[in-house]
């Protein structure tokens, strides 16, 4: 049985085939302008390197933010379930992952069978982003693959104390007028960008082991501010960046079988950023689809979806990336009106950060 | 005779008023340096080489904003304090005021008396500030003036979904290199309008209470105000020189403690 995942990230396209349960190509290139022409690049390169062709392939799953635009996929899959099944291949005692992409920043929670219990992601800010690390990296005239080992050099790292990518850029050019060191410059953003992942990370749980994925995971630098501030070395797979290529592989594999894995795990929709905290979790096994937080948001936040056969509550997706600026909060909703979405939810399974 | 001078040293201007017994006699505005006591010393002296005078430490000096408490020859003050006292003082109807600088937006709440009540800011995110525009409008190779002249003309403005200014200027880029290209006026009032979101879900969140007035750099923008209006669904009040407001309201504060009186 031969099957293929392909994840197509914000900035960078990967590609892994497997052949009866083992890796036999894989492929990881810039996504640029064309993903659809990107997509069949990949997986023509990966496979060639296995000696194979596009007919050969059984099943293909796409994931990652271009999924829906890949022509010779036969079904897509979220990345987050991608990355946690993959990790799951390599490391099945591992329970929290921390996937740092080219524009976003998850933090995972998953079983023993690799399905996500919970998870939260950061793409609404670039702070702690792949994209922050190229704009840094940019300032200091240093290549993105040598910008770990240089923040590994600092003796002693110059604070700072925002995440804003704009104000962070404006603030590193300011220390290096000065003629602070690159290397202390680095190795403060990186704590910054370690707070912040950290605090990503307790919003799940943070439980044994842990791993880290994405192209961030190949920063050593990054790496070892990560363990310093988890408090756990994590694991790290040979290519930590083609994690969710596999993760989609494997859900190919298990389709091949007619095997079909169904998570509810508790979804964090929102954001955080310089102003706050803006995070509305739903927790799908306990919604019962009763449709009373629909007809109760005055701000026409939620809507029913009707995935595998459940229905359950979920947030509008043109609401997702401005719910601080549509939804006031649980505090200040609660003190203009009688009922509220938590208070109409018979089974508790609406939460505000906010 | 100078009864009190008030400077505001912001992240990308400082800006000093100086004060009679009844009325502001001289203003001055300096880009800002590193060097925070220099950059009070000489806008406060600009503004007084403007009426022929020069420095005297007699006069009492209240300094707000960035590193305020490092300046030797003044006082500090909170930036929220001194901009309800300068909001007040010329608009006394004022119950709220949304303070939109370069590196951050503020919003007060006064009550009848114009004491500062509730306040709201933020200083760790581009998205909803000037730089913001700034950024947007270099973009766009337009200069700031340009783009607000230009936002007037905009029909069709398209929703900016990216409150993240990294995020959003990819999201500009999209619009200007679409086929047909989306219109530079649509593209200007699309930031606006974003900028304006941000701002004005701080606001809700305090509670908006008329009369509002717009304060800060940003608020010389005629376009940003008339977007402003029309999502607000009223007219806001700006005061001539919206970027002098929290000086003038240092400068009162001064002027308040040398003399003990009111204005």
């Amino acid at each position: 049985m031969i099957v293929a995942g392909i994840d197509i990230g914000s900035r960078s396209a990967k590609a892994a085939i497997m052949k009866d349960g083992e890796i036999v190509g894989s492929v990881i290139r810039d996504t640029g302008a064309e993903s659809i022409k990107t997509a069949y690049q990949a997986i023509e390169t990966a496979l060639h390197n296995a000696n194979l062709e596009l007919d050969d392939l059984n099943y293909t799953i796409a994931t990652g933010y271009g999924r829906v635009l890949v022509p010779f996929a036969n079904d897509n899959v979220s990345e987050i379930s991608c990355h946690a099944r993959g990790v799951n291949w390599y490391f099945p005692s591992v329970r929290t992952i921390l996937d740092m992409g080219g524009q976003d920043c998850k933090a995972i929670n998953c079983d023993d069978k690799g399905a996500v219990t919970n998870f939260i992601m950061n793409d609404k800010c670039a702070g702690g982003t792949g994209r922050f690390l190229e704009m840094i990296a940019d300032v200091l005239n240093t290549p993105l693959t040598e910008i770990g080992d240089l923040a590994l050099a600092s003796k002693s790292a110059r604070p700072f104390n925002i995440v804003c990518a704009v104000f962070a850029k404006s603030d590193a050019l300011h220390y290096l007028r000065q003629g602070v060191q690159k290397s202390d410059i680095m190795a403060g953003l990186n704590e910054a960008i370690g707070t912040r992942c950290l605090s990503l990370l307790k919003r799940v749980t943070i439980e044994k082991d842990f791993a880290i994925t994405g192209g961030i995971a190949k920063n050593k630098g990054m790496v070892a501010k990560l363990t310093e501030k988890v408090g756990m070395t994590p694991m790290l797979s040979p290519d930590p960046q083609l994690i969710g290529a596999i993760g989609a592989a494997l859900f190919a594999m298990d389709r091949c079988q007619g095997n079909k894995v169904i998570s509810s795990p508790k979804v964090n929709y929102g954001y955080s950023d310089g102003t706050g905290v803006y995070y509305i979790t739903m927790d799908s096994a306990k919604c019962n689809g009763c449709n009373a937080c629909v007809e109760t948001c005055p701000n026409g936040l939620f809507s029913l979806s009707y995935e595998d056969g459940k229905k359950s509550a979920v947030i509008k997706k043109e609401m997702l990336k401005k719910i601080s600026q549509v939804c006031p909060g649980i505090s200040v909703c609660r003190n203009q009106r009688e009922n509220t979405c938590e208070s109409v939810c018979k089974s508790n399974a609406i939460s505000h950060s906010w | 005779m100078i009864t009190a001078i008030g400077v505001d040293i912001g992240s990308l201007t400082t800006k000093s008023v100086v004060l009679n017994e009844t009325k502001i006699i001289s203003t001055a505005v300096i880009r800002s340096s590193d060097e925070t006591e220099l950059c009070a010393r000489t806008t406060i002296e600009q503004a007084l080489q403007q009426i022929g005078l020069s420095f005297n430490p007699d006069i009492k000096v209240i300094a707000t904003g960035l590193g305020s408490k490092s300046v030797t020859f003044s006082q500090s003050k909170s930036l929220t304090a001194c901009l309800a006292r300068g909001v007040n003082s010329i608009y006394p109807t004022a119950r709220m005021a949304i303070d939109m600088g370069a590196e951050s937006s503020t919003i007060i709440k006064l009550n009848e008396r114009g004491r500062l009540t509730d306040w709201l800011s933020q200083d760790k995110c581009a998205a909803g500030t000037g730089v913001f525009l700034e950024q947007m409008a270099k973009l766009m190779n337009l200069t700031s003036a340009e783009m607000d002249a230009l936002s007037f003309k905009a029909k069709f403005p398209p929703e900016i979904t990216n409150t993240c200014a990294v995020f959003a200027e990819s999201e500009v880029i999209s619009h200007v290199h679409r086929v047909p290209a989306t219109l530079r006026e649509d593209i200007a009032a699309g930031i606006y309008r974003s900028v304006l979101g941000r701002i004005i879900s701080m606001c809700k969140r305090i509670g908006i209470q008329r009369e509002v007035v717009a304060t800060g750099g940003v608020a010389m923008n005629k376009g940003i105000i008339a977007i402003l209006n029309q999502e607000l669904g009223f007219d806001i009040l700006v005061p001539d020189n919206p970027q002098i407001v929290a000086a003038l309201g240092a400068a009162i504060i001064a002027r308040e403690a040398t003399t003990g009186a009111k204005m």
